[in-house]
Order: structure tokens, then sequence, then C-alpha cells
């Protein structure tokens, strides 16, 4: 019996003395930050990370842009949806899913720049120095394009260059827009300069010197836009002449040119196509939701696309869009989708289907193995013409050529002469459905009077509101980043 | 508890002291319930044999509008919509006269209505209640067979137990076997050792009842009306949906189709040994294993026969293994006869660990016959397709020390050294100590001399305790993967996904105990009443912060909660003669404060599943205080007139809020405190009669005091339900014009703003419920111990009478969404109602 007791106090005694190693447990299913940035391969798969911030880009600029402006009769026929409350101009947007999606989305992308930034300084030289500078340059272009995007969106946001603790981001109040675009512009300065001219096999996609012009380029063009006298993306900053500079650097470096069909621009089997100078990409198992965001599930039954759209509603192209829009324009036919029957019941209205290709489609209704192009040639060409007819320089005829090109492409007439107002519409033809629209009426100084003219027409159902002004130019802080932190941000004026 | 068979069950202990409750630690910072299972008794070997089989069925049906009701409603929202769609467009046309206005042919259901609504019979359409359709009468069946027993050096208890419940609704189903062996075997006068062994096995059915969009909620929102060949099948197979109403399948149709299967097989296990190494000293030492698997089957067939509409299906378990060792030894003693000392010191290893598995399939099946993922057409990319696995490991150090003197003072102290791995490097362990004081009164001299007066005792605890309930990793910053896409192919990408977070510690509870038990008349009234407060500090909260930091919320150790309350338990013997009569009355308070929290107290808000925040943290109001905008009536003309705020492009005829902060319009900064979530008051009543060898009970329970704010009720009751869904009956009493303006709190139908969280989805959690009414017959009375030595047979019927008032949703008491996931606070969204049962048994001992 000595023995037993023995035995007992012995296994005791062993567990006590061996077992409080292990209290310190590492993740089974995770990796962790300490023992991350070590080798090139660690600092590649953060640069991915980076770039992964961008896959919800699309989705947002559709409703955000879009569905904002006119291009989109937006207004739910069944309950009350979170888009409808930007459609309608609400100014009860704060609590709008959109706002905090966005903000969230953005800066998330921002602070995985600035880690990937912090850390190619401290640990940076595991990485060969060839792709330390492309890495920076990536990373820089990312956060500035995430940056742009805010200013766009909200106007003043707070300015972070680096990864901090949240206690420290809690003390950091909004900035000024000017300061917002100063770390833009330092970004894209960088980025045009290191960046590489382009990329191949599993490299492409990657952002390039091109986009980074590109991208500056409109950064320039937003900011010479009117003020409209609130803290918008308007500075009114007469800065169109360094916008065609950059405008020309990309057309001089013969890198783009027009695909020959519109609808080839979209197409499932000619992605990277020399239009492209950024995008954001998707294969199917890790595809894309686009395609859906303004389609009803039912314009998917009728193509026999066996998932619904996520759309759930229609959103249908407004009646103003479509009379500005010949039926012998080619971007008619790959845009747009006038009435379908489903189930012998007949659907009048318009819905946009370039994104879509019953064939193309992924396992579901989250995969569509579709790029969206973030900015193209044809972009490049029409800021062209803008720069040059806001005083940026160069001739009429310069412009006119730019625009013809991307006419003719749609087999329209070749213009004889061109004002702010055909150059709009022609943008506005060209780019349906790509997140560009609300931010061109904003930078035209149009916005308001297009958009309450538009309303009274258009609105049949008295949803929307009437007589938007300036503060709808721009959007409501999230009440959630507001109560984070209680008296760290101010909300936007008219919200 | 789920995996204990009632009728393994000795005794159910509860223990609320604070030092009581020490011993047991960490999971012990809300109270321990201790459950001891039954052992053999010395004698002669005892077979038992219990069963029941009885009827169940739904305790509530919500209150919708029936089908003439829904089509008023339609056509009122149709009308409208016509009206508005342009001049000279009115109410009275037909939709003839509609089509001919638009040029059209077809049917436009917005704007125009089914006029067989108010055909007489209404040709061509069948009315539904889709409640009555889904719930039915479940059926349940309970077999136990027991036998125990003891001999000088064995002593064992086995069961085997099969219990089988059709559930009320189509699709829900339980069934379980489960088996007990309790042995123990006492080797020489100082060894004992013993095995008890619980295997139990379980499948549950569901082919997705509950939740959000999930079939009790379609249920509630489905149109009552459908085409007359279509019938309940509306909108599945070859059916397609009703014209009027969403475009969902028929809920009851995919209830019986679809599989939601869930097979747990777990197993208690305890190994122990027990030692006396010299008379008042034994050790002890013990292995408990808890191996749980589960494993969770779902097939949704195609709801249509389209090539449109496929199958789905999904394969998902987890294996949750917990392995705790715990070594003690106790040294007891009485010196000088009136000393009473017990000494325990203890060590505990606890290791917990979890793995996962899923794997999923969209896009069809090669047929309905296979429902295994082999015959899925493809199988979800990796980003649903996983395993994870998941481990902790807690260790604990402890002592105790009790002792009393002449069974009149009584004094206890503990002290516990935990360390959990779930905590930053520095603050793994936390020290726990507890004491308590007890002076039995009516054992001194002094009180020998009061006969009413048979027992009185004072109590008084103090204790502290620690809670560890996050997840396993959560002080480390963690990656997760965030991939992308470059030139058509994959690639990996990392990034962290949590904040770092060394510094999280344990959450520390404070528990003071106040109590006295009384008894009078040889304990014939027998009373105990304790007051406490139980003050939390370093809570573990999931804040949400400011997601320029790059996420959107942080878990840290913040603030500090107060609950304060007292109970009341009573039994009285009331009467003790041939009719036996005991009454026995709980009743409790508890009020819960926030005391503290972050830099500077600010108010926290809770992030919902659903739109703005509608709870709160705030300094001097309880936990999760409901936050929402109030409702103050209906808008009329006038009002608007006036000025009144609105929330967007209100109208007359809308619901009317109040403008807290009265800046003029309706937003979410006009949400104010409207009530907590907690009831203030709950209590049971009991009462036990007994005569002739007949005994019956009633149990009423009830609570009073708390809210619910319902996610369900804003799913089903929102201000804007479209003529689509169907509404609640409170909207009979909806307003329909100045003249006609209904109840004055529901407003009308044609609601064109939107909604915002208000009041309007509070409903106050009070309720009381004859929980169970039990009639029984001692049969022994009739059958003589030669044939058995006991028996009994009963009837008891569960939750038949009550009375809520949460008219949003099926049951107060149900929590199934979380709250967005960062707090622990629950929600309802779309939970089941109780059963209201009739069970007849029988217990028979041979």
């Amino acid at each position: 019996m000595k023995r037993i007791s023995l035995l007992l106090a012995t296994a005791c005694m062993l567990t006590l003395g061996s077992c409080e190693d292990d209290l310190d447990q590492t993740p089974l299913s995770n990796g962790s930050v300490p023992a991350f940035f070590k080798t090139a391969v660690d600092f590649e798969q953060a640069m991915n990370a980076v770039y992964s911030q961008l896959r919800g880009y699309p989705d947002r600029v559709l409703i955000l842009s879009d569905l904002r402006s006119d291009n989109f009769y937006g207004v739910s026929s069944q309950g009350v949806r979170d888009w409808d409350a930007i459609n309608n101009f609400n100014t009860t947007l704060s609590v709008s899913p959109y706002m905090s999606d966005t903000w969230a989305s953005d800066f998330g992308a921002i602070f995985r720049a600035n880690t990937m930034l912090d850390q190619l300084k401290a640990n940076g030289s595991v990485v060969s120095e060839g792709l330390r500078l492309r890495y920076e340059g990536e990373a820089r272009f990312l956060r500035a394009f995430h940056y742009f995007d805010l200013v766009r969106m909200f106007g003043r946001v707070p300015v972070i260059d680096k990864a901090l603790l949240p206690q420290e981001v809690a003390k950091i109040p909004r900035g000024s827009v000017e300061e917002v675009y100063n770390l833009i512009i330092g970004d894209l300065e960088y980025a045009k300069d290191n960046l590489p001219l382009n990329y191949t096999g599993a490299n492409v996609g990657r952002v390039t010197s091109g986009a980074a012009k590109g991208l500056l380029a409109l950064v320039y063009l937003t900011r010479s836009g009117p003020t409209y006298g609130i803290d918008g993306p308007g500075l009114a900053s007469n800065e169109n002449n360094k916008a065609l500079a950059l405008l020309n650097e990309v057309i001089d470096s013969k890198r783009y040119s027009l695909v020959s069909s519109y609808a080839n621009v979209f197409s499932y089997t000619n992605e990277n196509n020399s239009e492209v100078l950024f995008d954001v990409q998707y294969i199917v198992g890790n595809g894309a939701t686009h395609p859906g965001v303004m389609v009803p599930d039912n314009y998917f039954t009728s193509l026999q696309i066996p998932f619904g759209s996520r759309g759930i509603e229609i959103k249908p192209v407004s009646n103003d869009f479509l009379s500005i829009l010949a039926a012998n324009d080619d971007r008619r036919a790959a845009s747009v989708q006038t009435g379908y029957l489903v189930a012998n019941v007949a659907e009048n209205r318009t819905v946009l289907k370039k994104y879509i290709s019953a064939a193309g489609r992924g396992t579901g209704n989250t995969d569509w193995p579709i790029n969206f192009i973030v900015m193209r040639y044809a972009d490049i060409l029409l800021m062209k013409a803008e720069a040059i007819l806001r005083g940026g320089g160069g001739t009429q005829a310069d412009a006119l050529k730019a625009v013809n090109e991307v006419r003719t492409r749609a087999k329209q007439p070749a213009l004889t002469s061109l004002t702010m107002a055909q150059l709009l519409d022609e943008r506005r033809r060209e780019f349906l459905g790509e997140g560009l629209r609300w931010h061109d009426l904003v930078r035209s100084g149009t916005v308001l009077t297009t958009m309450n003219a538009w309303i009274a027409k258009e609105d049949a159902s008295g949803k929307m509101r009437r007589n938007i002004g300036a503060n709808d130019i721009i959007y409501a802080v999230p009440l959630n980043e507001l109560s984070a932190t209680p008296g760290l941000y101010d909300q936007n004026p008219g919200y | 508890m789920d995996n204990i068979n009632p009728n393994d069950i000795e005794s159910i202990q509860v223990l609320k002291d604070a030092a009581a409750a020490a011993i047991y630690g960490s999971r012990a910072a809300n109270g321990v319930v201790l459950i001891t299972t039954k052992k053999g008794k010395s004698g002669k070997p005892q077979i038992t044999f219990n069963s029941y089989v009885g009827v169940s069925q739904a305790a509530k049906k919500l209150d919708v509008l029936s089908a003439e009701e829904w089509a008023e409603r339609a056509a009122e929202i149709i009308n409208d919509n016509w009206v508005r769609s342009g001049p000279g467009r009115t109410a009275s046309q037909t939709t003839a006269e509609r089509q001919a206005i638009l040029k059209v042919n077809n049917i436009v259901p917005a704007q125009m209505i089914d006029e067989r609504w108010f055909q007489p019979g209404h040709p061509g359409l069948q009315y539904i209640d889709w409640q009555d359709e889904a719930f039915r009468t479940g059926r349940t069946q309970s077999y136990q067979v027991g036998a125990s027993g003891a001999t000088d050096n064995v002593n064992y208890f086995i069961s085997g137990n099969y219990t089988d419940q059709q559930g009320m609704m189509v699709g829900l189903g339980y069934k379980r076997y489960s088996a007990r062996a309790n042995v123990e075997v006492k080797a020489s006068n100082k060894l004992r050792f013993g095995l008890n062994v619980t295997p139990t096995y379980s499948v549950t059915n569901d082919p997705g009842i509950e939740g959000k969009d999930n079939r009790l909620h379609q249920l509630v929102s489905m149109a009552p009306i459908v085409e007359d060949t279509a019938g309940v099948a509306s909108g599945y197979g070859k059916n397609e949906v009703y014209r009027w109403g969403v475009s969902t399948a028929s809920p009851v149709r995919v209830m019986e189709n679809a599989i939601g299967e869930t097979k747990t097989f777990r197993t208690l296990s305890t190994l122990y040994a027990e030692y006396e190494v010299i008379s008042g000293l034994r050790l002890r030492s013990s292995i408990n294993f808890d191996n749980n698997d589960v494993t969770s089957k779902s097939y949704n067939p195609a709801v249509r026969d389209l090539p449109t509409s496929q199958a789905s299906g999904s394969y998902s378990g987890f294996r949750r293994q917990t392995f705790v060792n715990e070594n003690t030894a106790t040294y007891t003693r009485v010196f000088g006869e009136k000393h009473d000392l017990t000494a325990l010191a203890g060590y505990a290893y606890n290791i917990s660990r979890i793995d996962n598995v899923r794997l999923g399939a969209t896009g069809g099946f090669v047929n309905n016959q296979v429902t295994t993922l082999n015959a899925a057409t493809n199988i979800n990319g990796t980003g649903s397709n996983n395993t994870t696995e998941s481990q902790n490991v807690l260790i604990s150090y402890f002592g105790r020390l009790q002792y009393s003197y002449a069974g009149k003072y009584l004094l206890s102290t503990s002290i516990r050294r935990d360390g959990s791995s779930r905590f930053g490097g520095q603050n793994q362990f936390g020290v726990f100590p507890a004491a308590s004081v007890g002076w039995r009164i009516s054992q001194e001299e002094f009180m020998k001399n009061i006969t009413p007066l048979s027992d009185l005792k004072l109590r008084a605890s103090i204790g502290l305790s620690g809670n560890n309930s996050i997840g396993d990793y959560n002080s480390i910053a963690t990656l997760g993967i965030y991939n992308y896409t470059f030139g058509g192919a994959l690639a990996t990408g990392q990034a962290p996904n949590r904040v770092e977070n060394p510094e999280l510690q344990w959450e520390r509870n404070r528990t003071i105990d106040f109590g006295v038990d009384v008894g009078f008349f040889q304990n014939r009234i027998f009373g105990s009443f304790d007051y406490y407060t139980k003050t939390s500090k370093d809570l573990l909260l999931n804040v949400p912060i400011n997601t320029a930091s790059g996420f959107g919320n942080n878990l840290v150790n913040i603030g500090e909660v107060e609950n304060r309350g007292w109970e009341v338990e009573l039994t009285t013997n009331n009467l003790n003669n041939a009719l036996e009569w005991t009454t026995s009355l709980n009743f409790s308070h508890n009020q819960n404060e926030v005391k503290h929290l972050g830099p500077g107290d600010a108010t926290i808000e809770v992030a919902s599943v659903a739109d703005l925040p509608s709870n709160v943290l705030q300094v001097g109001k309880p936990m999760y205080s409901i936050f929402v905008i109030r409702q103050n009536g209906i808008l009329s003309q006038a009002d608007i007139d006036n000025g009144a705020a609105l929330y967007n492009n209100q109208t007359a005829g809308d619901p009317r809020y109040e403008d807290a902060n009265g800046d003029g319009k309706i937003d979410a900064n006009d949400r104010v405190i409207v009530g907590q979530p907690n009831p203030k008051y709950t209590w049971g009543i009991t009462n036990t009669f007994k005569y002739k060898g007949f005994d019956l009970s009633f149990l009423v329970q009830g609570q009073n005091g708390g809210y619910i704010y319902s996610m369900f009720g804003r799913a089903i009751d929102r201000t804007s339900v479209g003529y689509q869904e169907n509404a609640l009956g409170r909207s009979r009493d909806r307003w329909r014009s100045e003249e006609d303006p209904g109840d004055g709190v529901k407003g009308k139908a044609t609601a064109r703003f939107g909604f915002i969280k208000n009041t309007d989805w509070l409903y106050s959690s009070d309720y009381y419920r004859v929980r169970n009414i039990t009639l029984g017959y001692d049969l022994g009375r009739i059958i003589s111990k030669s044939v058995m030595q006991g028996a009994r047979v009963y009837v008891t019927a569960e939750n038949f009478f009550g009375k809520d008032k949460y008219y949003g949703g099926f049951n107060p008491d149900a929590v199934n969404t979380d709250n967005g996931s960062t707090f622990t606070s629950g929600v309802d969204y779309g939970g089941l109602p109780l059963a209201k049962s009739l069970v007849l048994g029988l217990n028979v001992t041979f």
C-alpha cells in the first residue's frame, strides 16, 4: 500500500514541475506576427495581403459612385434595402453599412500597407534590393489609392503613415484634405518612379508606373475641381497641366491601346488586355461579386444561371442614361439588357450586364472569375481631353483626337467640336458601371444641377430627396467611428 | 446537462456561496451546479425501470394577419403605389384599366392587385395558415433500465436509456441512446478506486428552423395566399411563387425535404483512486476525460424543378477533448471533541482541445438519391473547406481550510492560483482567495429554550474568482490568410488579424454574500435570505475601436460592473396530516450597474447583427442597456406642419419619434436608454400535495422587469413591411387615415421612410408560466412488495398555461443569435416556441 501512495505522490510531483511550460501555447491554425517578416516569402505574402483588401472595392464603388449618380435608379420595390439610403440621398447615412465598410476597408488596406512599409524598413534586408524598391512602390501606390478613395468619399480623414496601436490611433483626429493629398501625391510620385512598366506571368496585375501616373493624373484633375464650399475632394487648385503631362507620358509610353471592340474590353477571355492600367483581379475559387450588384436574381434565372445575383432586386439603368446612348452604339449592346422574360413574366426595365457571362461564371454568385477594371486607356484618353478643355494646355484638336478615338471604337461618328458637357456624356456612355460617374460629376462642377434635374425627372416613387446640396457631395462619417472614440472625429455637415 | 440522463441523478446542489464555489476555480465565476450521479447502495440489488410517453405541441403561435386581412393591406399598398406613379391614376381603376394606361398586357404586381382577392370564393386561390401547416403534434418516448447494488467490496450503478423525441415542427427530431456505469472497488481498508463511464450517442434533426431567413421566419412572413394549383407547395418543385408574395419557396416543403442531421457521440469518463495514508489523511487522484465527437450533415435539395435550381450540402464537425487530472490531499481531524478541522491541498491540470472540419458544396448534386458530398458537382473553394485546431491549458493550485467548533462556529478559507494559456506571458496566473464564516446561533445554550425556533444560522462570505472565457489565442497578434490573384493564379497573402495584447489578464469577480437561514417548528417553516454583491473588474470585452488602426475591435480588460441583489427561499410544510401540503418559494432580485469603462469612462456602443447598435455599456446603467429611438405616437399632418422632427421623408401616419437631442431631426443621435435586457425579478413557486399515495405538484415560474430588443420582431414587424410579406396581427389597428388612426401605435402600411431602430421592437420580457403540473400515484399501495419494491405512475403537463408580452417572437427566453459576435449579449432571431407537453410515465423498482 505504501507503494501506491508513493506512486500517486510521484505522479503529482512530476506533473507539478513540468506542466507550467504548457501555458505557452502558440496558435495551431494561424501564423503569428512575431514569427513573420523573417523571409522573402513572408514579405511577398504580406504584399499580396495588401492587394487582397482591394477585393471589396468594386461592389462598394458601384453603389457609392454609380448608383448614387444619375446612371441608375436604385429605388427598392420590396422593403427597404441598405442601398436605398445611398440612392435616395438620406441624411442618416452615418449608419449605412456602406459607410462603415468603406472607411474600415480603406483603412484596413492602409494599415497593411503601413505594416509592410515599416517592416521593409526594419527587416527588409531579407528581400533583394530591386524587390524592396518595388514592394515599397506597390505598398505606397495602394496606400495612395485607398486614401484617394477616402478623400473622395469622406473629405477629411486621419492621416496615418505608419502602423500604430489602437490607443495611438485614438489620439489622431481627422487631418485636412490638403494633408491627405500630400500623402497621396508623395506616394504616387514615389510609385511612378520606382514601379516597373509591366509584369509577366504570375505577377501580372501588380501595379505599374503607368497605373501610378494615371492615378496621379486623376488626383490632379480631382484637386482642380471646384470646392463647392465644402471640405471635399475639390480644391480648385488648377493643376490640369500636371495631369496633362502625366497623361501624355502614359500615352507616349505606347504600352497601352484601345481594344478593337468595346465588348472585348470586359471579355472573360481577354483579361489583362492592352487597355488595362489597373484592375482588381479575380479567378474561379477566389472570384468576384460585382457582376451581380446591380442585377436582380431573376435576371440570372433568365440566363439559366443556377444561383441568385446577390443584388436581389433590380437596380435599373436610368431612363435618362438610356436616352443618351444610341441604339447603334456598340456600348449599348455590351453594357445593358433592355427587358427580359422569366417564367413568362416580363421585366421591362434595363439591367447592367457588362460583367455577366453565363458561360464564364464560376461556382456561385460570389465567384465570378472576371477582373474589375479600375482604370483603363479610354479613361486616359478622355482625361486628356478633360485636362485640355479645363485649360491644362494642349489644343482642341488634341482633345478631339482623344475623344474621337474612343467614339470611333464604339462605332459613333467623330465629333468636330467638343464641350465639357459633351465630354461628360461621352465618359458616361463609356464607363457605365465602372464606378466613375459620381466622381466625374463632382469634378466637373455640375453634380448638383445635374442630379437635381435628374431626380425631379426620374423619381416617380417620391422616395428620393429633392434639392440635394453641397453637403451631399461627400458622405457621412460612419457612426461606429464617431462612437468608438467619442469626440475624436467630427461629423460632416449635413449628416 | 443535455448529456445527463435525469434518472441517473442522485442530487443537484447549487453553490452560491462565494467561498464554497471558489474551490472550483475559473469555471465557477457564475456559480456552481454540482450534479451527483447515483451509486449503488448496499443491500439487495435494485432493478429500476423508468418510462414515459408523451405528446408535445408549440406553446405559442404568433398572431399574423389572416388571408383576408393580408389582401386588404396589400391592396392598400399596391393602390397607393399606383396612385403615386403618375397623374390621373386612381385606386378605383381596374387591372385592365391600369394595363391600358401603362400600355402593357402583363401584370405588374407592385401596381396591380390580384382581383381574385375580392371575388366571392376567391377563385383559383388558396388561403393558408403557414404556421398551422408546419407545427404538428410531436411524440416522445423514453425507456430506462438501471441496476444498482453493493457488496462489501464493490458498489455499482449501471443504466441504459433510449429517448426518442419527434419535434413539434415538421423535420425536428431528437434521439438519444445513453448508458452509464459507476463502479467503485474497495481494494482494502485504505484504498478505493473507481471508474465512471457515460457514453451518449444522439442524433438531432433540424432542417434549418431557427434564425434569420430560416423556416420559422419564413412561416411568419409568407403571404397567406397562394395559387390553388400550388397550395402548400407554392414556389416549390414545378410551382412558381405566388406573384404577390415573397420569392420564397414553400418553407413547409423545404422543411420536409432538407436534411440537417447532427450526430453527437460523447463519452465522459472518470477514473479515480483514493488512499488513506494515515487515519484522517486521504490522497485522491482523478483523471477526467471528456471526448465529444460531433458531425453535422446538411443537404438542401433543389427547391425548383429547373436547371437553375441546384442542391447544396455540407459536412462539418468537431472533436472536443478535455482532459483533467486533479490530485488532492485531504486531512480531517477532530481535536478535543469540539474542534473539527479539514485541510485540503490540490493541484489540477486541464487541457482542452478542439479540432474542427468543414466541407461544403453548392452547385448541384448528381441527384437527390445521394446526399453525401462525393455526389456534389463541385466542392467550394478553400475558403469554406478547411480544418482548424485550437487548444488551451489551465493549471491550478489550490488549498482550503475548514474549521468548526462544536458545530456552532464555522470558518472556511481557500486560495487558488490559476494559470491560463489564454493570457499574455506575465499575466497567465491569477490568485483568488476566499473566506466564509458561519454562526449557528440555534446551537447556543441561550437559544435552546426558544422552542418555536428550530434552526438559525448566520453566514457571511467573500470570494474572488477569475474568468478566462475568451478565445484560445486572444493575446497573440495572429495572422489571417488574405489571398489575392495575379495573372490568373492564386497569390497567397497573410496579414495581422488581431491586435497584439500581451497585457491581457484574468477578469476578476469579487462576490460578497450575507445570509441567514432560519427554521421554525422543527423546520416546518424554513427560510433563507441572502444579500450579495458581485463586482467584476477588468472585464474581458472586445471593444469597438477606430478602424484607422486596421482593426474594428480589440479585446481588452476594461471597466467594472456590479451586480447587487437578494434572494429569498422559503419552504413551508402547510399540512402534515393524511393530506400533506408543502410550498416552496424562491424570489430573487438583481440589479446590474456598469461602474467604470475605458479611458474617460466613454460609453461603448455594442455592434449589432443588423444596422445601428441598439445596446450600450454606459456608466451608471445596467450592462447592455437597450439604446434606441423612442416612438411616442403617430405623426399627424398637424405635427408635421408644426415642424415635428422627422426621420428621412416621413409623412402623416408614420410613427412619431422623440427628438431626444432636440436638433429638429430624427437620427441615430436620438437614441436613448429604454430598458435593460435582464429581468429585475425572477421567482418560482412549487406546491406539492400528497394524499393516500397520490401526489400532485405545481411549478409556477416567472420574471419581471426586463426587456427584449428583438431582431425577430424587427424582421417581421419593421416599419415598411411590403405587401409581399405577412404582417403581425397588431397591424390590424394601424393608422389608415387621420379619420381612422387605429390604436395610435402602429403607423400606416404605406410607410416610405425606411426604418430605424426604435421602441417598436422593444418587448417586455415579463412572463409567468405554469411550467409543470404533475399528478402521480404510488402503485406500491396496491402491488405486493414481493412483486416489486416500488412503483409510481404519473402524468405531467408542461407549459400548458402562462402569459408573456412578447408579441414579436415565440419565446421570451430565446437567444439564438450572437450580437455581432464581439460581445456576449445575444438576441432572438426567430427562436422556437416552448413545447407544451403531456407525458404519462411509469417508474418501477424491483
